[in-house]
């Protein structure tokens, strides 16, 4: 008879309610699916992390968020295997001794992050941290890192550090948020240390009616799709390598179980992607009127604005607003209002178990044969056909996982929608 | 459909380098000294063009290329044990370049020669007749190699070869990536393989037997940064110094003993995509090997930089038969006899990920 494999007790101490935590969590629930390793999870059922008295638990190992100073305390003395996973930092001492410990690379990600705003044209820049707390060290870590990062190019790096979340004192942070952005120099770039961080600054600028991307373009740190659907403009966004780092520390405690010991392993783990989205598109500089009523055609257009609205927004005629557009876009406030009604329309298709129907309306089409007209003329075919196409298409390129590649589209132009009306 | 421009300019030793370009403007050249790839500009997600390629500054240099940069290798890429293998009963022995192993064809292997270019309508046709007991192999080869660029960044490699006498064969191409265009050495580069195994090697990097990819650091079928996994303690990467073996990529006709070589349908086997610049090269072939190289011996090598490269400058992804496969129960399908075509196809194709 075959004998059964070792059974393994492993506590997982992890903030479960965090998009960083949960994916660590994912990456060792794949290892262990790809092996034979046998292990039994001990996670809060709620996903929060109560490390007071692990020391007393009868397990064969841990892997910890050794960014949180209760869970490092509470494994002090522990003799078990245990796998340590945070931030990376430049101070070695900011590390636990003899312990492997698994990193998410600050310097990369506030690089990337940079680098992207430089991409896009940006030569001033910012940084939203948090108030220091001895759980978020990361955060000063970021804050570093883009203080040496802008002082080697010879630029200023501002940073707001800003107040914590609180329901009561809201209204004050947020005024004192908008205040900050409307002392920075235009256009600004801002790094916030957080996609949470950055969905706040977004919501603040809209309500000020600063222009994103225009005046302010934004990117958060997490890829955390939640304050992706809460935000009005979609928020960029970097990528943390969560998920192999979770293989990594599975890894290396599958070995520790077996004997070996790393205690000065040290893996730095890059940021597997950065996701673009519209909150960082900052455009070549258009006219100001211009730029004022694209930041108007993004958030109300879905709610079927027209052209007269528009240029009430901006507070210019007509026509002279036709004349910008004509001039610095090539094409009419109408065909872009219905550019972007369009997009969110084939965005929501894109979505398993979407009905024209509902998209009609939620995309400003007024009436189910209104979508099907605009898509049988720009598209060439049906919403159904494009739901349809784009399915077969993802079904194509599953393999090996993450969206698509999409071959660089040629910019000859403006798109079919420069009809002349 | 394969729309493109061929223009040349010739060395004053004679070499010429070819030019492909397709419509939306991405250029490849190609030299005729070992039918090399030696740039390649493709754009960022900003448009931007950069060399992906690692290389030298002038094509005069790829007459020493001991890294063989770009090269079309062969007429047996990778290694053979000793330099000897046996074949319908005669014992052989080739060159040994690499310590006591036979690597890359050679010193007179297809990366030092002069191919001659053949005029074709697809693109960039090379071809080059190999004599008898050049490298020590027995058979006259004669090798083509027709290079295709289309619109959608697709670099598409057909190899053919015949001989008039039995002897082993394996062509590959030995281009060194860096999608970042050298702005940082590969760590953060992403990769997917699509293999459950590799062949795992002795210290003279001569593959032992394959390995499941399962719970190792070789494990890329779901993608993974290669940094941090050079940095998984795992005795095969000490070995090699990084990575240097052969995936044994999923296939439809698995290569048995006594068979003679199956060509595999072309499929999509592996991905690599930079997140700084948002390049994404993926490789199809009809291989059933695939060596993962991440440019552990590149360090000290001047190349076309101001300074000479580092350590996992580059990478290479070589669509090939197995390693040594020329001693091993699968010898047969590594064999090119009179009467026989081999032919290999591999698509490189290099696009944007948002």
């Amino acid at each position: 008879m075959a004998k059964n494999p070792t059974v393994h007790r492993i506590a997982l101490l992890f903030n479960g309610n965090k998009i960083f935590d949960r994916e660590i969590i994912s990456g060792i629930g794949e290892y262990i699916s790809s092996t034979r390793a046998s292990w039994d999870l001990y996670l809060e059922e709620d996903f929060r992390c109560r490390p007071q008295g692990i020391e007393r638990w009868a397990g064969h190992g841990i892997i910890a968020d050794f960014d949180d100073p209760v869970t490092t305390a509470a494994l002090e003395g522990v003799q078990l295997p245990v796998v340590a996973i945070g931030g990376s930092y430049a101070d070695p001492s900011q590390y636990p001794a003899n312990r492997p410990y698994v990193a998410t690379d600050n310097y990369k990600m506030v690089k990337l992050a940079y680098d992207h705003l430089i991409e896009a044209g940006l030569q001033h820049f910012a940084l939203y941290s948090l108030p220091e707390s001895p759980c978020n060290r990361w955060a000063q870590e970021r804050e570093r890192i883009f203080t040496d990062l802008t002082g080697a190019d010879g630029i200023t790096g501002h940073i707001y550090r800003g107040v914590g979340t609180s329901a009561q004192s809201w209204d004050a942070a947020v005024e004192q948020q908008i205040e900050w952005v409307r002392s920075l120099p235009k256009p600004v770039g801002i790094i916030a240390v957080t996609d949470a961080r950055a969905r706040q600054l977004l919501q603040a600028c809209l309500f000020a009616g600063i222009a994103v991307p225009e005046q302010v373009a934004l990117i958060g740190i997490d890829n955390d799709p939640l304050a992706r659907v809460l935000t009005r403009i979609p928020l960029s966004s970097v990528i943390q390598g969560s998920v192999e780092m979770g293989r990594t520390a599975a890894h290396l405690l599958h070995q520790m179980l077996h004997g070996a010991r790393f205690p000065d392993t040290r893996i730095m783990v890059p940021p597997v992607g950065i996701n673009v989205l519209a909150s960082s598109r900052h455009e070549v500089r258009n006219h100001p009127h211009v730029m004022q009523a694209l930041h108007f055609i993004r958030q109300y257009a879905c709610q079927g604005i027209k052209t007269d609205q528009v240029a009430d927004y901006v507070g210019i005629s007509r026509s002279s607003l036709e004349w910008y557009f004509r001039r610095e876009l090539g094409r009419s406030v109408h065909d872009e209002i219905l550019r972007f009604k369009l997009e969110a329309a084939k965005r929501m298709l894109e979505q398993a178990g979407s009905h024209a129907a509902e998209i009609a309306v939620s995309c400003g089409f007024t009436t189910v044969q209104y979508l099907h007209a605009v898509f049988k003329r720009e598209l060439g075919c049906t919403p159904r056909e494009y739901q349809e196409q784009f399915a077969a298409g993802l079904e194509r390129s599953a393999a090996p996982s993450a969206p698509a590649v999409r071959t660089k589209k040629k910019t000859t132009g403006p798109s079919l929608l420069t009809t002349t009306k | 459909m394969t729309h493109f421009t061929l223009s040349h300019t010739t060395s004053a030793d004679g070499i010429r380098l070819y030019t492909l370009r397709n419509h939306t403007g991405m250029r490849v050249t190609i030299s005729d000294l070992g039918a090399t790839m030696v740039n390649w500009w493709a754009p960022d997600r900003y448009s931007r063009e950069a060399d992906v390629l690692l290389g030298f500054e002038r094509v005069e240099q790829y007459a020493h290329n001991p890294a063989y940069f770009g090269a079309i290798v062969g007429r047996w890429g990778n290694r053979i044990a000793g330099g000897r293998f046996e074949l319908d009963g005669v014992a052989h022995q080739v060159d040994c370049n690499e310590g006591q192993n036979h690597l890359h064809g050679g010193r007179e292997g297809f990366h030092a020669q002069r191919w001659q270019v053949q005029p074709d309508p697809e693109g960039l046709r090379l071809m080059l007749v190999s004599p008898a007991g050049q490298a020590g192999f027995p058979g006259t080869v004669m090798a083509s190699v027709l290079y295709r660029l289309d619109d959608e960044g697709q670099l598409r490699i057909d190899y053919t070869a015949t001989s008039d006498a039995a002897t082993p064969i394996n062509l590959t191409s030995h281009a060194y990536f860096n999608l970042n265009g050298g702005t940082s050495d590969i760590r953060d580069h992403i990769i997917a393989i699509e293999a459950d195994g590799y062949l795992q090697v002795d210290a003279k990097l001569i593959p032992e037997g394959r390995a499941d990819v399962a719970g190792s650091a070789f494990d890329f079928r779901q993608p993974a940064p290669i940094g941090p996994r050079l940095d998984w303690p795992d005795p095969q990467l000490k070995l090699a110094g990084g990575f240097d073996h052969c995936y044994c990529l999923r296939s439809e006709h698995e290569p048995q003993p006594g068979q003679s070589r199956v060509a595999q349908t072309l499929r999509e086997v592996a991905s690599v995509y930079e997140p700084g610049s948002g390049r994404e090269l993926r490789v199809s072939t009809t291989e059933t090997g695939l060596q993962f190289y991440s440019g552990n011996f590149l360090s000290g090598v001047q190349g076309r930089g101001e300074q000479p490269y580092a350590i996992h400058d580059g990478f290479c992804l070589e669509a090939q038969s197995y390693p040594d496969q020329v001693n091993t129960s699968l010898r047969e399908a590594v064999i090119l006899r009179p009467g026989q075509v081999y032919r290999q196809t591999t698509v490189y194709r290099l696009g944007v990920r948002d």
